[in-house]
């Protein structure tokens, strides 16, 4: 979780995302935060992200996020 | 012949009357509900301002907007839209050139203008809809109107600092629909996906196609452009035929792999403007939808939008070079050299624009209005105003126009002249470089590329080394998450100088 949020807080220092829960749906990330978020976190983490786990629910909060690479770790 | 975007409403409106024009994800307005919107205000608006005075208009992304805009021309007045998202400084900024009477907002933003130094009136539109309509008044306004009245006034960057307010009039708008709508081939039964904010140049084309060939216009929700498989169904639930997207917006769907679940199934014309595409994106929207219309377009908001437009028929490889093509009807466009003489055949020269479509200048301001736009230097004869860009094109052996990068971009280092556009272009077709851009630090003379993405800065040093000179291979490599962008999208080289060290 800290290394996600390390990464979260250089893309967008502006954010407070350990209360955050609508990142997407109040479109705090834009569309160029994501792209560059999926990227690093393919890296960080050693995931794929696909298009289909491209969803509001697993981008709206930082826990969102952490329970989908887990999910993607374990497949 | 037509004097103002009005006689294209009233005539669409008598044509589609139930017909849908705009969308979005909560409401949808019919030919005749816009019309009568725009009625309400304009009527409204003419018991408290003249003919001909600008109007600022901040609202949301709905449907309701655009007719928001059409209520200050009903009005016989011009609108200049602003984003409420954009910072507050930024905003008095444009109000205080701007000095309109009124600013009419939506009930989302009214706390946000009331926020702004502004001294004149506030008004919410949606206090004012069920305005009883006058037509004799709006029958009056409609005639204080000529085509070569102001129709809206839209910001853009200037490099001072200071916002600079670029006046379309209507004939430069409707010259420059009618034609892309014939490149585009344009009728009723398009549907046209907005991406554009609506307070942006790129917005004409999802606001006034409609206007002019009863097309209709679906505003897609910001957040959906982070969502790709959202996007998509949002583009076949709504049928979606027609995007005139900037290059970002197009590019994104590729960089995030979304057509590896889906595709735009009922997309058929696809433009795009604002910078260079890269070919590995575009490549990818020409292999999953190859029977798509795709045209690369050119130009500056001084121009409307866009004066050049090419369309590309063959699949791009890493090498093509996209020309921006040919002027659009009733567009004319010359090539001058420094010493403003014509460039000869085949040269690269400063493109400068002619025709209905050159603005009415800056607003209020006198001085850099008569810089950028000028008598033409190759008529001694009579009045022909052009507009210089400050961008640099050739015509290539076909007869098409290639851009050739910012006049204010050509650097000279250590005696050799060199395009940093160039520099761009060439790192891009590197595998692994999403986005970049090269500046120069003129004092240390190094060449600098400020990228994103997985490559490593040995894997680009020795790519450079295969395909250019030495002293065209950028120095200083510095990865960033992304680069910094300004309100229109465009990279924010000040914000980049700050890592030259």
């Amino acid at each position: 979780m800290d290394e996600l949020m390390q990464i979260l807080e250089e893309l967008r220092p502006d954010v407070d995302f350990e209360n955050e829960t609508s990142l997407i749906d109040n479109s705090i990330l834009d569309s160029f935060d994501i792209v560059a978020l999926v990227g690093e976190l393919n890296d960080a983490f050693d995931i794929e992200i696909k298009p289909n786990n491209l969803i509001p629910e697993n981008f709206n909060s930082a826990k969102a996020m952490m329970a989908m690479i887990e999910q993607l770790q374990d497949e | 012949m037509e004097t103002s975007v009005i006689n294209r409403l009233d005539k669409v409106v008598r044509k589609y009357p139930q017909k849908i024009i705009l969308k979005d994800n909560t409401k949808a307005l019919t030919f005749r509900e816009f019309d009568e919107t725009t009625k309400s205000i304009g009527t409204y608006l003419s018991n408290l301002v003249c003919a001909e005075t600008p109007i600022a208009v901040m609202s949301g992304r709905h449907a309701y907007t655009p007719a928001f805009f059409l209520g200050v021309v009903r009005a016989g007045c011009f609108y200049a839209p602003i984003d409420a998202d954009m910072p507050k400084a930024r905003l008095n900024q444009i109000l205080s050139v701007i000095n309109a009477p009124i600013l009419l907002t939506d009930k989302d933003h009214l706390k946000t203008a009331q926020e702004l130094n502004f001294d004149g009136k506030i008004i919410v539109a949606e206090d004012i809809l069920n305005t009883e309509i006058d037509e004799n008044v709006l029958s009056c306004r409609a005639s204080v109107i000529t085509s070569v009245s102001p129709l809206y006034v839209i910001f853009t960057s200037g490099s001072t600092g200071k916002p600079k307010g670029v006046i379309t009039s209507h004939l430069s708008l409707m010259t420059y629909i009618d034609s892309v709508a014939k490149v585009l081939n344009i009728n009723e039964n398009d549907i046209l996906g907005n991406q554009s904010p609506l307070d942006y140049i790129a917005a004409i084309r999802d606001i006034y196609l409609p206007i002019s060939f009863g097309a209709q216009t679906y505003i897609i929700p910001k957040n959906e452009f982070a969502i790709p498989t959202a996007l998509f169904d949002t583009l076949n639930r709504e049928k979606i035929t027609t995007l005139c997207w900037s290059v970002a917006g197009v590019e994104l769907p590729a960089k995030l792999n979304a057509f590896e679940s889906g595709k735009p199934e009922y997309l058929k014309k696809l433009c795009f403007s604002g910078s260079v595409i890269s070919n590995k994106y575009l490549k990818i929207w020409q292999e999953a939808l190859p029977n798509v219309l795709y045209v690369n377009q050119y130009g500056p908001t001084e121009a409307t939008a866009s004066c050049t437009y090419y369309i590309i028929r063959d699949k791009v490889s890493e090498n093509t070079v996209l020309p921006i093509g040919r002027p659009y009807e009733n567009y004319k466009i010359i090539l001058l050299n420094d010493d403003n003489t014509k460039t000869k055949t085949g040269q690269i020269g400063q493109i400068c624009i002619g025709g209905p479509i050159v603005a009415l200048g800056y607003y209020a301001n006198e001085e850099i209005s008569s810089a950028s736009f000028i008598q033409n230097p190759l008529n001694k004869n009579y009045r022909e105003t052009i507009y210089k860009t400050g961008d640099l094109g050739r015509f290539n052996e076909n007869g098409d126009l290639e851009f050739h990068g910012r006049m204010d971009r050509q650097v000279k280092h250590l005696g050799h002249r060199i395009e940093l556009g160039e520099i761009e272009e060439t790192a891009k077709n590197i595998m692994g470089i999403d986005d970049c851009c090269a500046m120069y630090h003129k004092e240390k003379e190094n060449l600098y590329l400020f990228y994103t993405g997985e490559a490593s800065s040995k894997d680009i040093i020795l790519s450079f080394r295969s395909v250019m000179p030495a002293f065209m291979v950028p120095r200083k490599i510095v990865k960033l998450d992304k680069l910094p962008v300004l309100p229109n999208g465009k990279t924010d080289m000040q914000i980049l100088k700050q890592y030259f060290k």
